[in-house]
């Protein structure tokens, strides 16, 4: 679905590569979480994907990126949008109409759908988002949890393979954090869509991603399922990412012999191997 | 040191952000305000600091009355850091950056040199990069040593982790605890419960502009009640040991929690 091979990407003027010899695999229907310090390249490896790199943002570009088989670099940004929908780190400056509706509407008639087709994708997606209520609301009465919300509704009515998202709870709190990413979950699961996650909550990330991706200085350093990356929680705080909590008890429970080194990555798992532990 | 009485604030158009509100935070204090995206926390931070003024009822500063006081003469007892630090940042080098509130507070020159170098010194910055040079996170330390720089007797922080990774997150967190070490008062508006745990010994929780509990943070996190109506959840770890019931209720951190295991099995 996204292909990255030996990827290295400086930015005009700069000295540093912002992007290092990436090279990843992410396959259809994948949830994958992007994770690590500021300046560790995540958001310029979503730039990749979409295709703002290397048409907006200029520089010394290696490697390929190819989505569903193509090019990015050959394709257009226009062509890229179709099948990659990008929800942007600042949804206040991406969402630029006066309305819930008008918002939707803009793309889809920027592309020149026909009216029809418009409105049945304008119900649907309201539906799907589950903020059809929301409809004819002023997005400047809405709360960051329903911004985020439009701004998905938005990119998905244009029915894309693959979302994109920079941290897309940023600003929400753990309530309306949570919201979001059972909505993706649920796009990704009953939809196929693939999602690519930029995020700093690992908690989130661990629940609902399937895959991790960890970035440190332009590099990607981990990248496999969930539970496999956060094995290497030592190395990842290192990096300056850290774990859940119920991965240090692991690590504790084992430190002190009590368990053989079962991973827990949720407070379910945490509390049967708990009981396990106690029971003897 | 920070005491609300009965205060009411509405946003013009709206409902109420802020509804008989009352509590008073004690000289030293390290207090986490915790709520869902709208619940007054911000509004009742900047009713501390004078940036809003209560509709009815009194907010008093060290001693002094808001509505009485000009905000700029509170500003010299609070310091205040935006969710934002672009918000505050204005000038062209971290070493005016940090020189600019004594400036204003009107510190003689050698005064501001001996504070800034020292400020330049505990922070590890370059006083002479562009503020907008630096990473987000970086921005935020700089924000915050500014105020640390200032010496306040009140720090009030509007979610200071927001957009950081965790090193970040940590390294402003270290920075607010060393004040608070120095007798500072602080309180913190704050989504992330971990950090709540790590660094607040107290929480308030607003629900629609109302006080719904107050009382040490460990004991609001157990409080099923408190946390629902607050659309919170407890950290991983106090989530864990509620469910594992009696001889696990002081049990909120990684070692904390595998110390009661070993005790309950030796019991057994």
């Amino acid at each position: 679905m996204i292909s990255v091979k030996d990827l290295t990407f400086v930015y005009e003027g700069a000295r540093k590569a912002a992007l290092s010899g990436v090279s990843m695999e992410i396959r259809q229907g994948g949830f994958v979480g992007v994770i690590g310090p500021s300046g560790a390249g995540k958001t310029t490896l979503l730039s990749c994907m979409n295709g703002i790199i290397p048409h907006h943002f200029k520089g010394d570009y290696y490697g390929s990126v190819k989505i569903c088989g193509k090019d990015t670099f050959d394709c257009s940004l226009t062509e890229l949008s179709l099948v990659a929908g990008t929800v942007f780190q600042d949804v206040d400056g991406m969402l630029i109409n006066a309305t819930v509706e008008d918002e939707v509407l803009y793309g889809l008639e920027n592309f020149g759908l026909p009216k029809a087709e418009i409105a049945a994708r304008l119900e649907e997606v309201l539906e799907e988002v589950g903020i059809a209520g929301l409809r004819r609301r002023s997005i400047s009465t809405l709360s960051g949890g329903q911004k985020q919300k439009v701004a998905i509704a938005a990119v998905l009515a244009l029915r894309p393979q693959i979302l994109l998202l920079d941290e897309p709870t940023g600003e929400l709190d753990p309530a309306s954090s949570r919201l979001v990413f059972s909505l993706l979950k649920r796009l990704n699961r009953e939809r196929g869509i693939t999602v690519v996650a930029v995020e700093q909550k690992i908690m989130l990330l661990s629940e609902f991603a399937s895959e991790l991706a960890v970035m440190s200085e332009g590099r990607l350093e981990f990248f496999g399922p969930v539970r496999e990356v956060l094995r290497h929680s030592e190395e990842l705080e290192k990096i300056g990412v850290n774990c859940p909590r119920v991965v240090a008890l692991s690590r504790e429970l084992e430190k002190r012999g009590l368990t053989a080194g079962t991973l827990c990555v949720s407070v379910d798992e945490a509390e049967a191997e708990v009981r396990r532990v106690l029971e003897g | 040191m920070i005491r609300l009485e009965r205060v009411c604030y509405r946003y013009e158009g709206s409902g109420a952000a802020v509804e008989d509100l009352s509590f008073e935070i004690n000289r030293g204090e390290f207090a986490a305000l915790l709520g869902e995206n709208g619940a007054g926390k911000s509004t009742v931070a900047k009713l501390i600091d004078g940036l809003v003024k209560p509709a009815s009822g009194t907010v008093t500063v060290a001693g002094l009355d808001t509505r009485k006081t000009k905000t700029s003469e509170l500003a010299k007892r609070v310091g205040f850091l935006f969710q934002n630090p672009d918000r505050q940042i204005c000038k062209n080098t971290v070493r005016e950056e940090l020189a600019f509130g004594l400036e204003l507070r009107g510190l003689d020159r050698a005064a501001i040199d001996e504070r800034v170098e020292r400020t330049l010194r505990d922070f590890g910055f370059d006083g002479e990069r562009g503020p907008f040079t630096l990473s987000r996170g970086e921005r935020q330390r700089l924000a915050l040593a500014s105020i640390i720089a200032a010496e306040p007797e009140i720090m009030i922080l509007d979610e200071p982790t927001t957009g950081l990774d965790y090193r970040e997150c940590m390294r402003v967190m270290e920075a607010v605890k060393g004040l608070n070490e120095n007798g500072a008062t602080v309180l913190m508006i704050c989504h992330d419960m971990e950090v709540v745990l790590d660094f607040a010994r107290r929480a308030l929780v607003l629900s629609k502009g109302r006080l719904i509990a107050d009382g040490a943070a460990r004991r609001i996190f157990r409080s099923a009640c408190a946390m629902e109506k607050a659309s919170l959840s407890p950290p991983q770890i106090t989530q864990l040991s509620l469910r594992l019931g009696a001889g696990f209720e002081e049990a909120d951190t990684v070692g904390e929690l595998a110390e009661a295991i070993v005790k309950r099995r030796r019991a057994v």
